[in-house]
């Protein structure tokens, strides 16, 4: 019973980075809520393990989150930095949200790059989320390069550790 | 009596008005509360009704909404589902696998009844520590001493 209800001990994603390791992201399979850089269209399915052999700024949202709104434009300034690059993709997540909010966020804030979706839990558990925002780089074999809790507040928060794989 | 029609027109808008107020209540309209009393806040995990959560706020004027529309009480709770999952649920539903913690309780209630039940019966059956083997019966001069006694005693 202990070992069901405390499944993550052992296996805490910032633990492993504490230690330097970098520990295989959750895979998600998730709906398309916001096409964008091929990825598509809206309610198809995607996995994290189809976008394998690329780096993936994964970022979790929602659009009752306040710091969520000041962020989504520097997210933005990222995606655009390596939109014309193939092996870089920012992928936001919403979570915890309701579809349409999630939709007129992103038309206020101007997201142009793709998200997914999860209404449920799964994907706020398996990345063992403590709020929101919070954003991972993935690197190409899968694995998390960096977690960043919070806002990201400057593009170089996110690009330097990009550059770094 | 002549009645001006200025007060008949201020009688009519204020049954009109009471009408108004009256009439969802009339028709059995669901509230707000009554609905969020049935799911949970995603973020806190509280019951929706007891939660000021942001995203709880979110949810509670989609329910408002949806009450607007007239919506009933069990297709509003539906939306909510295909918006977050079973899991915004309350309580499990009753079907698939949620179906278990309905009927886990009650099982384990007809277990310890039953559990009880048959200790109680075992030790009602059984003789007490004390009791040994039966005593022997009274030797012919054991007999007779009973017999004298009791004829003492009348």
């Amino acid at each position: 019973v202990v070992g069901l209800v405390n499944r993550d001990v052992g296996t805490s994603i910032q633990d492993a980075l504490d230690e330097g390791d970098r520990p295989e992201a959750p895979d998600l399979t998730l709906p398309v809520l916001l096409a964008a850089d091929g990825i598509g269209p809206r309610g198809a399915e995607v996995s994290l393990q189809e976008l394998r052999g690329r780096t993936v700024v994964l970022n979790f949202w929602a659009s009752w989150c306040e710091p969520c709104e000041r962020e989504a434009p520097v997210l933005d300034r990222v995606a655009s930095r390596y939109r014309s690059a193939d092996d870089v993709v920012v992928l936001g997540v919403d979570v915890q949200d309701l579809r349409g909010n999630a939709l007129e966020f992103a038309e206020e804030f101007g997201i142009r790059y793709p998200s997914l979706r999860d209404g449920g839990d799964d994907a706020y558990r398996d990345y063992q989320l403590t709020g929101l925002p919070e954003t991972f780089v993935i690197d190409p074999e899968g694995r998390i390069a960096l977690r960043k809790i919070g806002e990201i507040r400057e593009p170089e928060e996110i690009t330097t550790a990009v550059e770094q794989l | 009596v002549t009645r001006r029609p200025g007060t008949a027109i201020r009688s009519a808008l204020a049954l009109a008005l009471l009408l108004l107020v009256a009439l969802p209540a009339l028709a059995g309209a669901v509230t707000v509360n009554e609905v969020a009393r049935e799911v949970r806040c995603p973020t806190c995990n509280t019951p929706l009704d007891v939660s000021s959560a942001p995203v709880a706020q979110d949810m509670k004027q989609y329910i408002a909404e949806r009450i607007d529309r007239g919506w009933d009480k069990e297709r509003i709770i539906d939306g909510l589902v295909a918006e977050f999952g079973e899991g915004v649920l309350a309580t499990p539903a009753k079907s698939g696998f949620d179906l278990i913690a309905w009927l886990v309780p009650g099982l384990l209630i007809l277990i310890a009844v039953g559990g009880i039940s048959a200790l109680a019966w075992h030790w009602s059956r059984r003789r007490p520590a004390s009791d040994g083997p039966p005593p022997p019966p009274p030797t012919a001069d054991e007999s007779q001493r009973l017999d004298d006694e009791l004829r003492r005693l009348g």
